[in-house]
């Protein structure tokens, strides 16, 4: 009898699924193949088809790596960074404390050694907060001192504390003079557009005076609040004439008030002179003390 | 199946078995990316016969194996009897509803897990719960998610061609 209806469907349908036996046994076989047939299967597949991916991996765990290491090296650079700035701003403070401890041994027991701290508050601009107070003899208007000349005065005493205002506030006055005795002025603040361009004047000085730029100015001890002596700053030119009877000179100042943290305050009030605390030789910035080396 | 889908199929189920291992193994995103080996399996299953479908799911499992350092075999069984059963779901299921296309690659992808499962070793079968009914089920979920974009965009294994 012929094949009849869909036969040859069937055929084609059971060769199919005895294909899919076949598939399925083999599938189950491989799990009984041996370990080294396995191995060397998966040797195969992997350094063919699955090597690229495998690369890539490869290839992305080692940039990962030296992303993480980059971050490591950054992290010690900049520990060693912040070891190098502390080690820096240890050997100024210790300078600064080495040139204090002369002034001290040079000055004798009328300086008192203390801290200046900024409050750094709304209205305490150009203030600061000394660690001595009247315990410790400090008397009002006392003069604040560093190793190279006049900071400020005291402004307001307290038992354990004073509060001090620096050269560069609005009610700093001082009376002053050349070193060299020739002629004598008011040393007072001069306001800039920025309060980065306050500069000091001296002002009312003769007009017949004949000043050099770099003359050093100190404070003469005329008007009974500062002693005599103490560096207030350096001529820099000439600021104004007044009519025909005296000049203004702008003054380079010798202390950078912020930059003040361990200060001298005298305890004596305005009598007695100063001047052989500060010699000349410390008043000289380094280039003037090189050029005036004769060696150099 | 005529000749330009079945071009189609390859092309497609190519693409997916790149892509699954450039996700899995090159980028190393391992089961955070969908499992769309599985997918193309099920998908070719849809577009051909028994034979073909296993023959198809055993390469597949092949290749899975080889970066299997354990249970070597596990893969290759898993897939093949799950081709062989999409090309089966051809004969008995017709259509091209969202019910069904979820139904078949979730269900897909949780069979291959719990084939995978049963055919790795005592001493390495992970737990039941977690790997099965946990894991399983949420990995075919992120099958079905896929497999019905794939549909949606393709127009295969929706209907039976």
């Amino acid at each position: 009898m012929p094949p009849y209806g869909n036969e040859p469907d069937s055929t084609a349908r059971r060769r199919d699924i005895w294909f899919a036996a076949l598939v399925i046994l083999l599938a189950i076989s491989t799990t009984y193949l041996g370990e080294t047939v396995q191995q060397g299967i998966s040797n195969v597949v992997q350094g063919s088809v699955l090597r690229p991916f495998i690369a890539l991996q490869e290839t992305l765990n080692d940039a990962r790596r030296r992303a993480g290491e980059v971050d490591v090296i950054t992290q010690r650079l900049d520990s060693v960074t912040a070891i190098l700035a502390t080690q820096s701003a240890l050997v100024e403070e210790n300078r600064l404390l080495r040139d204090m401890l002369g002034l001290i041994e040079r000055g004798g027991p009328r300086f008192v050694p203390a801290t200046a701290l900024r409050p750094g508050t709304a209205g305490s601009e150009r203030m600061f907060v000394v660690d001595v107070g009247s315990r410790d003899g400090v008397p009002m208007g006392a003069a604040v001192v560093g190793p190279q000349g006049l900071i400020g005065v005291i402004h307001e005493v307290r038992s354990q504390s004073a509060v001090g205002m620096d050269w560069s506030h609005a009610d700093f006055r001082a009376s002053a003079m050349l070193v060299d005795g020739t002629s004598y002025g008011i040393v007072e603040r001069r306001r800039g557009i920025f309060q980065e361009d306050d500069r000091l004047v001296l002002s009312g000085t003769a007009y017949t005076t004949r000043v050099r730029p770099g003359t050093v100015v100190v404070t003469s001890g005329l008007a009974g609040v500062l002693p005599r002596g103490i560096p207030i700053g350096k001529i820099d030119r000439l600021l104004d004439t007044e009519g025909s009877w005296r000049k203004s000179f702008w003054i380079e100042p010798m202390v950078e008030p912020g930059a003040a943290t361990h200060v001298l305050v005298l305890t004596e009030g305005s009598a007695g002179d100063l001047s052989g605390v500060w010699p000349v030789d410390s008043l000289l910035t380094r280039e003037e003390a090189i050029g005036r080396d004769p060696g150099s | 199946m005529s000749q330009p889908v079945r071009g189609r199929v390859w092309v497609l189920v190519i693409l997916l078995v790149v892509s699954h291992f450039f996700l899995r193994v090159g980028m190393s995103f391992g089961q955070g990316a969908p499992d769309l080996l599985t997918v193309g399996l099920l998908l070719w299953a849809r577009e051909t016969d028994l034979g073909r479908a296993g023959a198809m799911g055993l390469g597949l499992g092949l290749l899975e194996d080889a970066l299997s350092a354990v249970a070597f075999g596990a893969n290759s069984v898993a897939m093949t009897i799950v081709g062989v059963g999409g090309a089966f779901t051809r004969d008995y299921f017709v259509g091209d509803s969202r019910f069904f296309i979820v139904s078949y690659f979730w269900i897909g992808k949780w069979v291959r897990d719990a084939l995978h499962w049963a055919s790795v070793g005592d001493s390495i079968r992970p737990p039941f719960v977690d790997y099965v009914l946990v894991q399983g089920a949420v990995g075919g979920a992120y099958a079905a998610a896929v497999g019905l974009v794939l549909v949606a965009i393709t127009g295969l294994g929706g209907e039976a061609s």
